[in-house]
């Protein structure tokens, strides 16, 4: 009985991770074949619909990043006020906390949420307590569009 | 019986083998569970000193002349990186490893400094499988040892101490409390 069950742990282990190592092939696939579009971040805000899904690249200085595992940062436009929302994707983990106050230049896919998906992300915002106090940055993390940044270079540190 | 002597060996040779990965993940275990919890911080330290500019300032006469003036008081001359106006009241001053806070019309300083938390920042890269590659592997290793620790120990004692007996009790304790948590949280 002992036995059996280390096995069938084993086999689900080998199983997963199969299957996880086509998923991220599949990505790299998909991310290859788009065309990046070159935008300043408030020709994304301005026309959101014409660029959700598409490959974007922008640069800006990074006023915030999340301190609690770096899972989102924000870039403030050449206006100074204006933000936008990066999380990681692809191969990037997390963005260090050393991006603050440099510029860097980010690829990745601009996404705009459908109205049920912006409900829910707004109310699980709110639902954090170290979100209680308004940052300059928290209209651009209550925000229904986001970049799920793949790759980035720092311009300036 | 000869299983229960083998047994023993895989329970007591995992032990030895996996001292190191257990505490690892004991470690940043409490780390992260806290993290989660937003009840601290276990990736960064950071620490504010306070300072006055002496003068109240607006957006509009923040030259770079008065950044340095700032730099200069709080003594980060070398560390400055850019700066912008979160608010129209109030100046950000970005420094490698840090920031500084200013309100314009008070004149007061914060400096913000932020650097790694020793021990933890480097447990949690492990127990989050930054390394990825041959880590994956051998932290899978790790997690199949765990259940072979798990059930090996099961049956290390005999008797009214051991599954048969009161261990038994404990055991079931053990898969019911993680039951009433998901019961309580997530199933209904």
């Amino acid at each position: 009985m002992q036995r059996l069950i280390v096995w069938v742990l084993f086999a689900m282990l080998i199983g997963s991770c199969s299957q996880s190592g086509k998923k991220e092939g599949t990505t790299t696939e998909a991310s290859q074949t788009e065309q990046v579009v070159k935008a300043t971040i408030q020709e994304l805000l301005a026309q959101p619909a014409d660029y959700n899904g598409k490959e974007v690249a922008v640069s800006g200085m990074v006023t915030h990043v999340c301190k609690h595992g770096g899972q989102k940062c924000f870039v403030v436009a050449d206006d100074g006020e204006t933000q936008i929302r990066i999380v990681p994707a692809g191969d990037i983990d997390e963005f260090k906390i050393d991006l603050e106050g440099s510029t860097v230049a980010f690829k990745g896919t601009f996404k705009v949420l459908n109205p049920v998906e912006a409900e829910e992300h707004v109310a699980d915002h709110d639902s954090k307590e170290h979100h209680d106090s308004e940052m300059a940055h928290t209209e651009a993390e209550k925000a229904d569009y986001f970049i799920e940044a793949v790759d980035f270079k720092e311009l300036t540190q | 019986m000869k299983w229960r002597k083998w047994n023993r060996w895989i329970h007591r040779e995992l032990g030895y083998l996996f001292f190191g990965m257990s505490i690892i993940y004991g470690i940043s275990g409490i780390a992260l569970n806290h993290g989660v919890a937003r009840h601290w911080n276990p990736g960064i330290i950071s620490h504010s000193e306070s300072y006055n500019y002496n003068h109240s300032l607006t957006k509009d006469n923040v030259s770079r002349q008065v950044i340095e003036e700032i730099l200069q008081i709080t003594g980060e001359e070398k560390s400055f990186k850019q700066y912008y106006f979160p608010y129209p009241d109030d100046l950000m001053i970005y420094l490698k490893g840090g920031h500084i806070n200013v309100h314009l019309p008070t004149g007061e300083i914060s400096v913000t400094k932020v650097r790694n938390r020793p021990v933890f920042n480097e447990v949690n890269y492990l127990h989050y499988n930054k390394p990825k590659q041959l880590w994956t592997w051998f932290s899978d290793l790790f997690a199949l040892g765990l259940v072979l620790l798990a059930i090996s120990g099961l049956f290390l004692v005999r008797g009214k101490k051991g599954i048969t007996g009161r261990g038994g009790i404990t055991t079931l304790l053990g898969i019911i409390i993680p039951l009433i948590f998901l019961a309580i949280y997530l199933w209904f």
